[in-house]
């Protein structure tokens, strides 16, 4: 069991390390550069004030700039895990089955004496590997550099904040996989998978507050909240048990197209 | 019980009949030729055979398993092995890695004397291999879990006429251990080789299935001849010339008769050129399958 998903989570290993490097540079980059913000705090906060209602709905939320936990959740983890993540692994997802179709790889996969469903979902699986890697690294770095400038916060917010990050990205992978199985060329399940993910997003922050709130009911990321994790320490685990049930019902109408198509 | 049997077997895509209504036996322990000009349906098959797709109508088995169940096709598929001719690797791994993956998926317990016979670069990526090197290593993990079938599609593109030579001989040692191979291709050249028995397929149906030996005396070679400009054509004419095309200093016909004959024959011209060459498949259809 799970030989494609050693395989294909091998492969990932080198982008994940890449990737997590590069998260980990900015993480500490923000947090170098809190005790600045922090002491021009008031200025900085009228400068949120006067950003679009929208704008600030998705990316502020109720986090105050004046704070190490408003500051970072803002403009590292709302930023960075809510909406690049999700893109990056929409995106990644968008390859699973239609890049292996342009190439031909599938054949080859599909030749031997293994289920569609487990091809599937050993896959998808495979995504696991950078999902877990920046999950595991990340909080650590964050931690030490707080440390390292006299900060602290509290590390079960912060663990919690990375734990509850892992059904919201499974889920947009899970989007990035329906598109895969879908179509057949990769560059379009891939930027599919992006669209997606980012229009959901926006329907999100842009229905929050008005009449029509529930219509971002659908999106993923009003599920999961790194600004309330942090600044508030509230977790939305029924949110993080929803997501989950997303991914997994995603996974399973990709599993179904996927055991119907030609190939 | 048959190696491979396809019963009443249609794909089609739309208004395209890939394949119509095919039925033929490929029997265990024999080296089945699936010969058709490019596009005639012939990978159509091969990919219902192997499950990529399902057909439209009928249906096929192998190794006594029915193609149309997921189920029944994997217990199959454990004792076959598939060849593509352009094999769809990782481009990013080592040719070692990527049959180790390929191990781990079926076994490979004759890896080891293939890559004697075949033997690509293995450390290094495959994205550094010619064509030929793939298609090496596309033949080892064909074969390298000892399948009782193997389903090749125009394997031999890309292999340097040596090592399809060394093919060819280890395809005819897998027919002596008993394997059975399915083996399809365009050109008539590489299926006479190693075929025992030929179906030939064209425009989705299958138009004949003969005995290797039968079709050759069918084929006939292709035969252009030039000569001094003046000599007198009108005599390179006879049984066993077909579709006799006179130009200015020389013929060409299609040649199906005995070769003795055609020797005595071109031994009375002074001739400048002469090329005998295979025909296309496309013209043996012509000639013995008619037009149609």
């Amino acid at each position: 069991m799970f030989e494609v998903t050693r395989y294909e989570g091998r492969r990932r290993m080198r982008g994940t390390a890449v990737l997590t490097a590069l998260l980990a540079v900015y993480a500490l980059l923000i947090v170098f550069l809190y005790p600045s913000i922090a002491e021009s705090g008031a200025d900085f906060e009228e400068y949120v004030e006067s950003l679009p209602p929208a704008f600030r709905e998705g990316f502020v939320g109720s986090a105050s700039f004046t704070t190490v936990e408003g500051f970072l959740s803002v403009e590292m983890y709302q930023f960075l895990w809510l909406l690049l993540l999700g893109l990056f692994v929409a995106y990644s997802a968008g390859a699973l089955v239609a890049a292996d179709v342009e190439s031909g790889r599938l054949d080859m996969l599909l030749a031997t004496p293994i289920s569609r469903s487990r091809v599937l979902i050993e896959k998808y699986l495979s995504l696991l590997v950078p999902v877990l890697g920046v999950n595991l690294v990340t909080p650590f770095v964050v931690y030490a550099g707080l440390r390292a400038i006299g900060e602290t916060i509290d590390p079960v917010s912060l663990f919690a904040l990375h734990l509850l990050s892992i059904p919201y990205l499974l889920t947009c992978a899970g989007v990035g996989l329906l598109l895969s199985v879908r179509l057949d060329r990769a560059d379009i399940a891939q930027r599919g998978g992006i669209g997606a993910v980012f229009g959901l997003f926006l329907l999100d922050t842009v229905s929050t507050d008005t009449d029509f709130e529930w219509l971002g009911a659908v999106s993923p990321t009003r599920y999961y909240s790194p600004v309330d994790i942090l600044s508030e320490g509230t977790y939305d685990v029924a949110g993080a048990l929803l997501l989950l049930a997303g991914a997994i019902a995603c996974v399973g109408v990709s599993v179904a197209l996927f055991e119907r198509r030609d190939f | 019980m048959a190696a491979i049997e396809v019963s009443g077997l249609s794909k089609h895509y739309g208004d395209v009949r890939a394949n119509d209504d095919l039925t033929f036996t490929v029997r265990k322990g024999e080296i089945f030729g699936y010969l058709g000009p490019n596009g005639a349906g012939k990978t159509t098959t091969i990919r219902s055979l192997l499950g990529f797709q399902s057909p439209t109508e009928g249906t096929a088995t192998v190794l006594g398993h029915d193609v149309r169940d997921e189920d029944e096709l994997i217990e199959a598929k454990a004792e076959i092995g598939y060849l593509p001719g352009d094999p769809g690797l990782d481009e990013q791994v080592t040719g070692r890695e990527y049959l180790d993956y390929q191990a781990s998926l079926k076994g490979d317990e004759r890896r080891g004397e293939l890559l004697e016979l075949f033997d690509p670069p293995l450390d290094r990526k495959i994205r550094e291999y010619s064509r030929g090197n793939k298609q090496m290593v596309g033949i080892v993990q064909a074969f390298m879990h000892d399948p009782d079938l193997v389903i090749m599609d125009e394997p031999t593109s890309g292999l340097d006429p040596l090592k399809q030579e060394a093919f060819n001989e280890f395809l005819r040692g897998e027919r002596e251990r008993g394997k059975t191979v399915f083996f399809s291709s365009h050109v008539l050249g590489e299926v006479r080789r190693v075929c025992d028995r030929v179906g030939i397929i064209r425009e989705g149906k299958l138009v004949t299935l003969e005995d290797i030996d039968a079709l050759l005396r069918r084929g006939g070679k292709r035969v252009r001849v030039h000569t001094r400009s003046d000599a007198d054509l009108a005599g390179l004419d006879g049984e066993g010339i077909v579709d006799r095309e006179a130009f200015d200093d020389g013929v060409q016909f299609t040649f199906t008769g005995d070769y003795n004959a055609l020797v005595s024959l071109l031994a009375q011209y002074d001739i400048v050129d002469l090329e005998i060459e295979e025909p296309p498949l496309e013209d043996v259809f012509m000639h013995f399958y008619g037009a149609d």
